[in-house]
């Protein structure tokens, strides 16, 4: 039930007060310079130090607006069936003929989205101008942003999930909300290989002759999951069917022991889509290094040294930096390589699809940073801000490759925030001193340099 | 006999509610509706608009025939609820069948309150509370030279500016001393008064009506002072009262209306009653009242909804708080909340007679209690959440009181947005 | 079951084409005549030359097979697991080094049963380092559900490549097969071979149906290999299910292999027995014990043998798993004492593999059969009438003085 829509998000950070989205939708919507008209109301916050209040959260600057809610309290008392929920956009439409300006709409919405424009006497209220909002281009800061990603919910929505429900991943899986928009999107003609690691662990090819998922799967080794998977492709291209032989394996799986076989295939143009689930580590054996863990990072078998007092600790946490394995893959000139993050699942999706097409005629590889909370100790709820933190700050850089186009970023972070941001936001790296950190936000700006050349070459050349 | 999981009696917000409210929780499970009127679903709220002929009657329907197939639910329009089993869980229709019902809520509104007069029952005159009510009363207005709305609440006081607006002189009796009493205060009152006049509209306020008698096609009203008045078209507009003769012998426990608790549920254990027929607690002081205003009809059917359903997501009624919207003679008014100035309380008022604008605000202990305002507009939905969360604006007040739009959103979109 | 028997009623030769080929060459034209869907290959001294026949009679267009280079002999198995489960018949080979990497999916073939055929070019185990032919490679891993049957010819080899198919897809098996032909000797010695013909082959292996009991395939899914044990539940059982059900494969197989090979004596007029040969025992008071080969020399000494008077036969055992346990008892009950011959060592029991095996079997028929254990042919090493000469005197001590424990190492001082 029930569909998603687009919609207009604000971000408070960003705005300055400058006014200009109103001042555009006043001029679009009612022809006027009276920006008391806009229907979208930027407002200045004065300190109000009032109980329950936040005091002082970053910005000065609040919005009302329509949010075209899901269950609108104004349609619901409007007494003259002028208000009404559009299934096809969202949109709260008002339906003029039909309004008698009774006002009690402004009773019911308790967000000051629909009120009287007092030059008219009758309510107004956003249409988000039929898809193409005048105040979000007009904002100078990016502080306004057209959010379209609902049709990932609408159409991920009405396919099936290719799961069996109640996988037993650790509360607030990431993997797992991955794993499920992943064979979502893929659909019910694949072959998938999870070899050990969460995917398994948790239950996706199923315990004792049971089964976690919809579709053929199996449990490949640790070892040779392309390999096997590229027999089955091979198979079915043989006998002329078409289905999508999908890898999707944890980061140690594809880094360390399973390389061989993953570089193998690559190389070969084996047919299929490699997904590595990055964790950066050996999360469900109980959180060892791979050679994806960060620098400085704790696992279980890259402890934070405790010295006997008088004496010097070894170690704290990771004395290396990851392996670049999507660079390393980019390097096997695949059909296509992509990085992703869940934080930004337009981007994931643009990027499933591409894969998946690129899997039809070659070996297709994304690289998808997953954040752990056991492995990497953040609460359960600060997965999401855990992944964006990662991209906001370039620790984590998305971009994709084909050998035609070559590489370049999709989501550049022109302005990264200091890797601090991203590191405090979890446990692994609450030992860190500031020598080690500053080698991390070296080595941030290192790769970033390296991509941005490799990016500046294929196109230059 | 027929059996359903649900059964709604009545049609109007508060049923449409609770048939929303059950679908988001059970997709499945059988609901049946039965409803007096025989029209879809509409407002009495709208009412008013189909008597000045700015809505057309038929442009009033809250839904359409497919939202009842959307929804699987059987429809039974036309047909009214003639008494409760509760012993045995049927409901006895008018037309005499029954229907067996595992939980039912009753949502069948409020009937105008026809006062005791003597002579009333001879003359022919108005009421508003249905469709077929405004179809008649627009048609006579019409022709109406000399008209007599008896009661100035909302639907009075809306008919009347419809009947002066026709161009018939116009008499308004009211038995208290104030227009719109219990709406809106008294400055609000003396706009409102004000501006009928300004139009020609006699007012009568402390005049109640002792004998009502027909002269040919005359109705001939004496008052209490002994005054009397002709009219070619009188309006009944005394209120309203929920009719329960079908709840005779149901067990279903009734004061005024029909008595409830803070998840609408009955004294009945699968009997729900919500909006206009319920009596449920008041915000402010907990007494169980009536609140019969469209705002609380659909908060009560959503709770009913979700209550019968089984839904873990419901909450308790937070309590009734009186919410009106009112346009007169181009000008709106509004009110949220109490009008009464409790002990310790604060009211605060600041009018402006060239602009008309007038505010009003109760406050106690830095919380809203009450706003009003005539030409002073105001999210008023914004300022129900202030007064229902108890926010303390000791910090915020003053410039409350001088900016309520603009520091209401302040506060929304850093409270709650 | 005996050769004679077979001879008897073996009809008519069909028409066949002779070729001169070696052991490799032989292997890669019975896989041909198979018609497998998929070969995964990557060479290894002594197999190289059968992948590059494999390779080039696909590139020639004579066999329609996918070939997988993969780059390395993990993924070569583990491509194969992966067409099995979609269906493919499969095929590659291997030895020593290879075998040893291979080891992981190996293992996993025959839980899986999956019916994949691979040949053993056999070499020798490093280290010291070798590349020259020895057992060790197939005996290291002759524990893990795999059918494993010894050539002696190069004739051997390429029917029996083709039989192995049949053995392994047989429904009442469906369990990998590793054929198992001599490094050096087999694989690179050249006789005259015959060439049975595609259309008589294709009807002799029937329909193809490969993953009817495990597959991924979308039209029927299902989870391949799911997680099984644990203490609780129906952990355990299922688990013991897998494993009966292995073994309950592996004694079919001895029915099968039987079976699979008196349908080839019928219908190519060559026979071989399919688990273990008898020569000149019948009337012997003891035997030597042969495993692929080494049998033509060791025959030739028993000749030489008989014609000196001494009173000895020979057992040459072809299918060494599953170990035919019934069929060599009988044979044993026939003698009073036993020489075993083995081209590599078991380190536990300070003797060699085929002896220790044999040692099992002597218990059940409870009966004293002096035993004794011969080591010889490692590394390349050759084996001689020489060396089956001093293995026939040895044995025939037997009969007379107690068996020695130490096994007799035949090429320590060639």
């Amino acid at each position: 039930m029930g569909r998603s829509f687009n919609t207009i998000a604000f971000d408070p950070a960003k705005c300055d007060g400058c006014g200009d989205c109103m001042s555009a939708c006043a001029r679009v919507k009612f022809d006027s310079d009276d920006t008391s008209r806009s229907l979208i109301q930027i407002l200045a916050r004065e300190n109000a130090n009032t109980k329950g209040i936040s005091p002082g959260a970053g910005s000065s600057f609040e919005l009302a607006l329509c949010r075209q809610c899901g269950d609108p309290k104004c349609v619901t008392v409007c007494p003259a069936g002028a208000l009404t929920k559009n299934n096809e956009t969202g949109v709260i439409d008002w339906d003029g003929s039909r309004c008698v300006d009774c006002l009690l709409c402004t009773i019911g919405c308790t967000y000051a989205g629909i009120s009287l424009d007092e030059a008219t006497g009758r309510v107004s209220k956003c249409d988000t101008c039929d898809g193409n909002p005048a105040c979000v281009p007009a904002c100078p800061h990016d502080a306004l942003k057209y959010i379209t990603t609902s049709n990932i919910y609408n159409e991920v929505g009405d396919w099936e999930d290719l799961f069996a429900p109640g996988l037993a991943g650790c509360q607030g899986c990431n993997t797992e909300l991955l794993m499920r928009h992943t064979l979502r999107r893929v659909g019910p003609d694949t072959v998938l290989a999870t070899p050990p690691g969460c995917v398994p662990g948790m239950g996706s090819v199923g315990f004792n002759g049971t089964t976690g998922t919809k579709v053929p799967v199996f449990h490949p080794l640790l070892t040779n999951t392309a390999a096997m998977l590229a027999g089955v492709k091979r198979q079915y291209k043989r006998v002329g069917r078409e289905i999508t032989a999908l890898a999707i394996a944890g980061d140690g799986g594809a880094s360390d022991v399973g390389f061989q076989s993953l570089s193998g295939a690559a190389e070969r143009g084996e047919q299929m889509l490699f997904m590595v689930v990055d964790n950066e580590g050996y999360m469900n054996t109980g959180m060892q290094r791979s050679s994806c863990t960060p620098y400085g990072a704790w696992t279980s078998t890259t402890p934070v040294g405790k010295a006997e007092e008088g004496q010097k600790a070894v170690a704290q946490g990771k004395t290396q930096d990851a392996k670049n394995m999507p660079l390393i893959m980019v390097n096997h000139r695949c059909d296509y390589v992509a990085t992703a993050s869940t934080a930004y699942m337009e981007d994931l999706y643009e990027k499933l699809d591409k894969a998946i097409a690129a899997s039809r005629t070659g070996f297709a590889y994304l690289h998808v940073y997953s954040p752990c909370t056991t492995g990497w100790r953040f609460p359960t709820d600060q997965n999401m801000e855990v992944a964006r933190k990662a991209v906001e700050t370039n620790f984590v850089m998305l971009w994709e490759y084909t050998p035609e186009q070559g590489l370049h970023f999709t989501k550049p972070v022109d302005q990264p925030l200091p890797v601090t941001e991203y590191l405090k936001a979890m446990g692994r790296f609450r030992h860190l001193s500031p020598e080690q950190i500053a080698h991390i936000q070296g080595k941030v700006e290192e790769n970033r340099r390296m991509v941005e050349k490799l990016a500046e070459q294929v196109h230059g050349g | 006999m027929e059996q359903t999981q649900y059964l709604i009696v009545g049609s109007s917000h508060a049923a449409l509610e609770a048939i929303t409210a059950i679908r988001m929780h059970d997709t499945d499970g059988s609901i049946t509706l039965v409803t007096r009127d025989p029209h879809l679903p509409y407002s009495p709220t709208v009412l008013p608009y189909v008597v000045s002929g700015r809505s057309a009657p038929e442009n009033v329907y809250l839904r359409d025939a497919a939202f009842f197939d959307e929804n699987k639910v059987s429809y039974r329009p036309g047909v009214a609820l003639k008494a409760l089993h509760t012993a045995r869980n049927v409901a006895e229709l008018a037309d005499g069948s029954e229907i067996g019902y595992a939980k039912v809520v009753l949502a069948t509104g409020a009937a105008p309150a026809i006062p005791p007069i003597p002579g009333i029952d001879k003359v022919d005159y108005h009421v508003l509370r249905t469709l077929e009510d405004a179809k008649r009363l627009n048609a006579a207005m019409k022709k109406s030279q000399r008209a007599v709305v008896l009661g100035a609440g909302l639907v009075g006081m809306h008919a009347a500016e419809n009947l002066v607006k026709a161009g018939a002189n116009v008499t308004i009796v009211e038995m208290s001393a104030q227009l719109t009493s219990g709406y809106f205060d008294a400055t609000a009152a003396r706009l409102i008064e004000e501006a009928f006049t300004a139009n020609g509209a006699k007012i009568r306020t402390s005049s109640q009506v002792t004998w009502l008698a027909a002269d040919g096609d005359d109705i001939v009203l004496t008052l209490g002072d002994g005054t009397t008045l002709n009219a070619d078209l009188l309006l009944v507009a005394t209120g309203v009262r929920p009719e329960l003769d079908y709840l005779k012998d149901s067990g279903v426990a009734c004061d005024k209306g029909i008595l409830v608790d803070d998840r609408m549920r009955t004294s009945v254990a699968n009997v729900w009653a919500a909006g206009d027929c319920a009596q449920a607690r008041g915000f402010f002081d907990d007494a169980q009242v009536m609140n019969a205003i469209l705002p609380d009809a659909a908060v009560q059917g959503r709770i009913a909804g979700m209550a019968m359903a089984g839904d873990p997501g419901v909450a308790d009624y937070v309590g009734g708080v009186p919410l009106n919207t009112y346009h007169f003679f181009g000008r709106h008014a509004i009110s949220v909340g109490s009008s009464k100035v409790p002990d310790g309380g604060v009211e605060r008022t600041r009018f402006d007679e060239a602009s008309g604008r007038h505010l009003k605000l109760i406050m106690k202990d830095g919380r809203l209690l009450g706003i009003y305002g005539v030409n002073e507009f105001f999210d008023a939905g914004v300022m129900a959440q202030l007064i229902v969360r108890r926010t303390d604006l000791s910090a915020v007040q003053d410039r409350l009181f001088e900016q309520p739009l603009t520091v209401g959103r302040e506060l929304m979109s850093q409270i709650w947005r | 079951m005996s050769t004679a028997t077979l001879e008897k009623t073996a009809p008519a030769k069909p028409k066949q084409k002779v070729i001169l080929c070696e052991g490799n060459e032989a292997a890669a034209l019975g896989v041909a005549l198979a018609r497998p869907d998929m070969v995964a290959v990557y060479p290894i001294t002594p197999q190289s030359s059968l992948v590059e026949h494999v390779a080039k009679l696909i590139a020639d267009g004579r066999m329609d097979a996918d070939i997988v280079d993969a780059e390395g002999e993990h993924s070569v198995l583990s491509v194969l697991q992966g067409g099995a489960l979609a269906g493919a018949r499969t095929y590659t080979a291997t030895c020593g080094p290879g075998l040893a990497f291979m080891f992981e999916p190996y293992f996993r073939t025959s839980g899986m049963r999956l019916p994949i055929v691979m040949t053993i070019v056999t070499r020798d185990g490093i280290t010291p380092q070798s590349v020259w032919g020895g057992h060790q490679d197939a005996m290291t891993v002759r524990e893990v559900g795999w059918v494993q049957m010894y050539c002696e010819t190069v004739q051997e080899v390429l029917d029996t490549t083709v039989m192995a198919f049949r053995i392994a897809e047989h429904h009442d098996v469906m369990l990998p097969v590793n054929i198992c032909l001599d490094g050096n000797y087999l694989s690179y010695g050249a006789s005259r071979t015959e060439l049975p013909d595609q259309a008589d082959v294709d009807e002799f292996m029937g329909h193809k149906d490969v993953n009817w009991h495990v597959a991924l395939d979308p039209l029927r899914p299902m989870a391949v290999d799911p997680l099984t044990g644990g203490s609780g539940g129906k952990g355990p059982s299922t688990f013991v299910r897998y494993r009966k059900g292995q073994c309950k494969g592996m004694q079919n197989a001895l029915r099968v292999i039987t079976e699979v090979h008196e349908e080839w004596a019928q219908k190519f007029g060559r026979s071989f027995s399919p688990l273990l040969e008898e020569y000149r025992l019948d009337d012997a008071d003891y035997a030597i014990m042969t495993l692929g080969s080494m049998t033509g020399a060791a025959k030739d000494a028993i000749d030489e043998a008989r014609d000196a008077g001494k009173r000895v036969g020979l057992i040459k055992l072809k299918t060494f798993s599953p170990f035919p346990v019934e069929a060599l008892l009988k044979s044993l009950g026939k003698i009073q004492a036993l020489g075993v011959v083995d081209r590599s060592v078991g380190f536990r029991w300070n003797c060699g593999p085929m002896f220790q095996e044999t040692m099992g079997a002597l218990y059940r028929l409870g009966r004293h059969v002096p035993a004794m254990s011969f080591i010889g042919g490692l590394a390349g090493a050759d084996l001689t009438t020489a060396h089956f000469h001093r293995v026939i005197d040895a044995t025939e001590q037997l009969l007379s003085n107690p068996a020695p424990i130490e096994p007799v190492w035949l090429n320590e001082n060639d």
